[in-house]
């Protein structure tokens, strides 16, 4: 992280609340999580930091080293994974320019030094092949239901419980919500396939009273809700966790506050409490939107014989699809170029557009 | 149920019809593609037949050891239904061959893998005489490791790759990676290992990649290997009569299906189509092509093949298959047949006897029993051969030559036949450790299930065997019905020939398979088919025909 001594502008988050909101996220993938706390520890970071000098703007980049090389020690081994197991695979992406043979030599690496050149081909290939564009489409389109149908439910679950003052009626909800998370993809499809079936609870319920009975789960037109609903139920209550964290970090006093002034549930809830989270939501919306095309890889790729791929193929099954399973390297890899490009342009956007809410995002000039 | 299939769509047989017209128009040829016959050692496409062939195959040397209770006819396996008599068993390989060295094998594997030191594997070791080190892969993903694994500096010394796994770039890999097992087998070398020897010439044929002999091949019975199963037990209870035709079969199956009390009559039923229809082998991509009139014909372009996609496709729509098998994610289909949700299902030839045994102690009635391929009309169907032999054991090619000897060795012991100690010893284990011998009837006990599964039996093999001395019935079965399936089998040109083609059009009909699931649960319809299969033509489809047709001229069609 480049902006490591950039004090924070905006200090809602504090370092205590970042403790307990580290390993957690609103939804969907590891990356996402890595850089959410990644930025809540910058964030913890400098507050610390902050505290000991004050003019942490000032210096010269030699000062300012010696003065946080213990922080930049720390770092160094999550540097060292990131630049091994990130930047160095960014090089293969060349073969997405050659026709990549792994065979031709002794391993998969050198073997690229001995791949033809091709150019552009493969991705005119792509840009020609329909099943790449059904793909894509399918990707948008879960992507903007996940937004809209997906992301707003932790925060509306963190309200909830919230709001609950017992602390054992709490913990135990709480406890009931992160669950699903832990279940694996596998066990989650099978209890959907299990109740929503086609021969499942519900259909042969329905079937004993006389009823016709449905199936849910292979209807391609639905497929998309199916989805965004199975991962509201597995990670729903796993992402309230950042927000609850955020919550506990507002001062009592503003509700109190509020209060004597005769503000009434709702009300606080809109001017104290929505606010508070203001700056963890556009964090968490930016991260989401970055990762936009990545709309989970295992639960698709288990159910996408369900409804076929017109329906259910996305860019991640198609890209694993091309290259693992039919060993059309150089497609996939130009497919999956493709998705990183526009991957980094929606997170460009999107920090744009928190800049100009005023929000810090990501990363800022 | 969702019927959201064809009801705009165009009428069937003026469909067909059109399709027929479109195949006579394309197929002109202009062979423009350098396919080879011919004998240059390194190339990387095309079949190695007749004269060259003859130069690299071993000799055929038979084995005597038993005579088979039911001969070979037809292509079937041998079939042994008498008793194993201890004594009597015949030793095959006469002391060590091996000269100790470490063999790592990569294997794909069904079930879970015992511990690297078992008594099996030590027993198996000392008999060969080298360290066998297996590296046992998931047996239903292996697809997705075997690309990374032949890409990587350090391959094992040995990889099984079965033939349905050799999509993509995987033949360039063999080829470029694998050792040539010629300069120890071909012609009367083989001798040195007996057991190899008496492997057929139809399995060895088909292990020649790029012109060198370069697999240790598993032989198998070109008779079609799907059979549908029905529950006996339940069919006589309720007097269901078997089907005879397509039409029946539906009409059957719609009596049967009562979703309310969870019973459906199949599970999908595609490959029997495929069959029933006599639509051309799937299996492996050559034996799709047929020469029809003097012009090569593929199998998606067939009249029979739409024709058997659109019945399967009813049975869909009549909602007669269980809707798990629509959704295709809940396991294996014989779960759903052992439990009884399901009277028909279709699969593998080996879980006729597979499901006996493993129903004998749960379920006291059940009975499973194959029944004929059914003529989609009625009349006898037109079956397809499929390969003789689609598994495969490569050395790899930096192997030295004492290790590729020991593997030679390995192999040896493992292809002994029935009625030998090392038959034994490969497929049961040791005696008293991992099965005992009760009225001549092996039985494995727990041990014996868990150790003595896959591994060693995937190295190489003796001719195709079914051999069950517990349930001579169920073999007696088993090869019967492949005799009487193999009657009604044609091959098709290049039946038997390992065939490489051009790497550009490898990956061409990779998406048939998923169209075909898509049509026959109704999500796509008969004319998107039709248009994947001009794309196809367009794409390469025809060009590739050309190319099998100048190979064809080249080798001449392998069963003459």
């Amino acid at each position: 992280m480049a902006h490591s001594t950039t004090p924070p502008r905006d200090t809602t988050e504090r370092g205590g609340a970042s403790d307990t909101a580290a390993p957690s996220d609103a939804g969907v993938s590891r990356a996402e999580r890595k850089t959410l706390r990644k930025a809540l520890r910058k964030t913890s970071k400098t507050t610390s930091t902050k505290a000991s000098t004050k003019a942490s703007n000032g210096g010269t980049f030699r000062v300012r080293l010696r003065r946080d090389r213990t922080l930049v020690l720390m770092t160094l081994p999550a540097v060292l994974l990131v630049l091994v197991f990130n930047y160095i695979p960014i090089l293969g992406n060349v073969v997405a320019f050659q026709e990549y043979d792994p065979y031709v030599s002794d391993n998969g690496f050198v073997a690229i030094f001995h791949s033809p050149w091709v150019g552009f081909e493969q991705f005119s290939r792509l840009f020609e092949d329909s099943a790449f564009w059904d793909a894509m489409r399918n990707t948008l389109v879960l992507f903007g239901l996940q937004l809209l149908l997906f992301f707003p439910v932790p925060i509306l679950l963190a309200l909830l419980i919230n709001s609950v003052i017992r602390p054992r009626v709490r913990a135990v909800s709480q406890a009931i919500l992160y669950l699903p998370h832990f279940f694996s993809w596998v066990l989650v499809i099978t209890v959907f396939q299990q109740i929503f079936g086609g021969a499942g609870i519900i259909a042969q319920t329905l079937r004993q009273h006389g009823y016709e009975g449905f199936d849910l789960m292979t209807d391609p037109g639905i497929f998309k809700f199916l989805v965004t609903a199975e991962g509201v139920w597995k990670d729903a209550g796993w992402g309230v966790i950042v927000f609850l964290a955020a919550l506990a970090s507002v001062s009592p006093d503003l509700y109190e506050a509020s209060a004597m002034d005769g503000a009434g549930r709702w009300r606080r809830m809109w001017h104290v409490t929505l606010p508070a989270l203001r700056p963890v939501i556009a964090l968490l919306l930016v991260l989401r939107v970055g990762d936009a095309l990545t709309v989970g890889f295992e639960q698709i790729l288990l159910q996408r014989d369900a409804v076929g791929p017109g329906a259910a193929e996305v860019l991640d099954t198609y890209v694993w699809w091309n290259g693992v399973r039919n060993q059309d390297f150089s497609y996939a890899a130009a497919a999956g170029l493709i998705k990183g490009v526009v991957s980094l342009g929606l997170v460009l956007a999107a920090n744009k557009v928190a800049h100009l809410m005023g929000e810090q995002g990501v990363y800022k000039k | 149920m969702t019927p959201n299939t064809s009801a705009s769509g165009p009428d069937r047989r003026s469909f067909l019809a059109s399709t027929a017209v479109a195949t006579v128009a394309v197929a002109g040829g202009m062979p423009l593609l350098a396919a080879c016959g011919g004998s240059d050692g390194g190339k990387k496409e095309g079949t190695t037949s007749g004269k060259d062939a003859k130069k690299i195959l071993p000799t055929f040397v038979a084995q005597n050891v038993v005579t088979p209770d039911i001969a070979s006819k037809n292509g079937s396996s041998l079939g042994f239904t008498g008793k194993l008599v201890t004594a009597d068993l015949k030793t095959s390989v006469s002391g060590k061959l091996g000269k100790g060295s470490t063999i790592k094998i990569m294997s794909p594997f069904w079930g879970s893998p015992p511990k690297g030191d078992n008594p099996y594997y030590k027993a198996m070791n000392e008999k060969i005489g080298a360290n066998v080190v297996w590296q046992n892969q998931d047996g239903n993903t292996y697809d997705e490791k075997l690309g990374a694994v032949l890409a990587s500096s350090d391959m094992p010394d040995v990889v099984v790759i079965p033939g349905w796994n050799m999509g993509g770039k995987i033949p360039s890999a063999i080829i470029s990676k694998m050792a040539d097992l010629g300069p120890y087998l071909s012609g009367d070398k083989v001798k040195d290992y007996p057991n190899l020897a008496a492997v057929p010439t139809d399995a060895w044929q088909r292990s020649i990649f790029g012109g060198k002999l370069r697999g240790l091949p598993m032989p198998s019975s070109y008779v079609v290997n799907i059979v549908p199963y029905y529950r006996k037990d339940i069919f006589d209870e309720k007097g269901y009569e078997l089907p005879t035709s397509a039409a029946e079969f539906l009409a059957l199956a719609k009596e049967i299906t009562s979703a309310k009390a969870k019973v459906w009559a199949c599970d999908d039923m595609k490959w029997t189509a495929f069959n029933s229809f006599g639509v051309l082998s799937g299996s492996e991509k050559p034996l799709g092509w047929n020469l029809v009139d003097g012009k090569l014909v593929y199998r998606v372009e067939t009249d029979e093949y739409l024709e058997a996609l659109e019945w399967t496709r009813k049975l869909y729509a009549a909602g007669v298959v269980h809707p798990d098998a629509k959704a295709q994610n809940q396991g294996d289909s014989s779960l759903r047949f052992t439990s009884g949700e399901v009277l028909i299902y279709n699969n593998d030839i080996s879980h006729w006897w597979a499901k006996t045994t493993e129903q004998a102690a749960q379920n006291k009635d059940f009975r499973i029993d194959g029944m004929d391929i059914f003529g989609h009309d009625g009349g006898d169907p037109t079956l397809w051969a499929g390969a003789p032999a689609s598994i495969f054991a490569f050395v790899n090619k930096k192997a030295s030559k004492a290790v590729i000897q020991d593997v030679l060795a390995a192999a040896n012991v493992t292809a002994a036949p029935y009625g030998t100690e090392e038959y034994m010893l490969t497929n049961y284990g040791v005696e008293g450790t991992h099965y005992t011998v009760k009225d001549g009837t092996p039985t494995k006990n727990d041990k014996g299930n868990q150790e003595v599964l896959n591994a060693f039996v995937m190295l190489a093999s003796p001719a195709s065997t079914i051999a069950h001395p517990d349930l001579p019935d169920i073999a007696k079965a088993q090869v019967e019905w492949q005799q009487r399936m193999g009657a009604l089998t044609r091959k098709s040109p290049f039946y038997g020939l390992q065939i490489i083609e051009p790497a550009r059009y490898t990956n061409l009909a990779n998406d048939f398979e998923q169209l075909e699931d898509d049509i026959v649960r109704g999500r796509k319809k008969i004319s998107d088919m039709q248009q994947a299969v001009s794309d196809w033509k367009s794409q390469g489809g025809d060009k590739l025909r050309d190319w099998y047709g100048k190979l064809l001229d080249d080798s001449g069609s392998a069963q003459g």
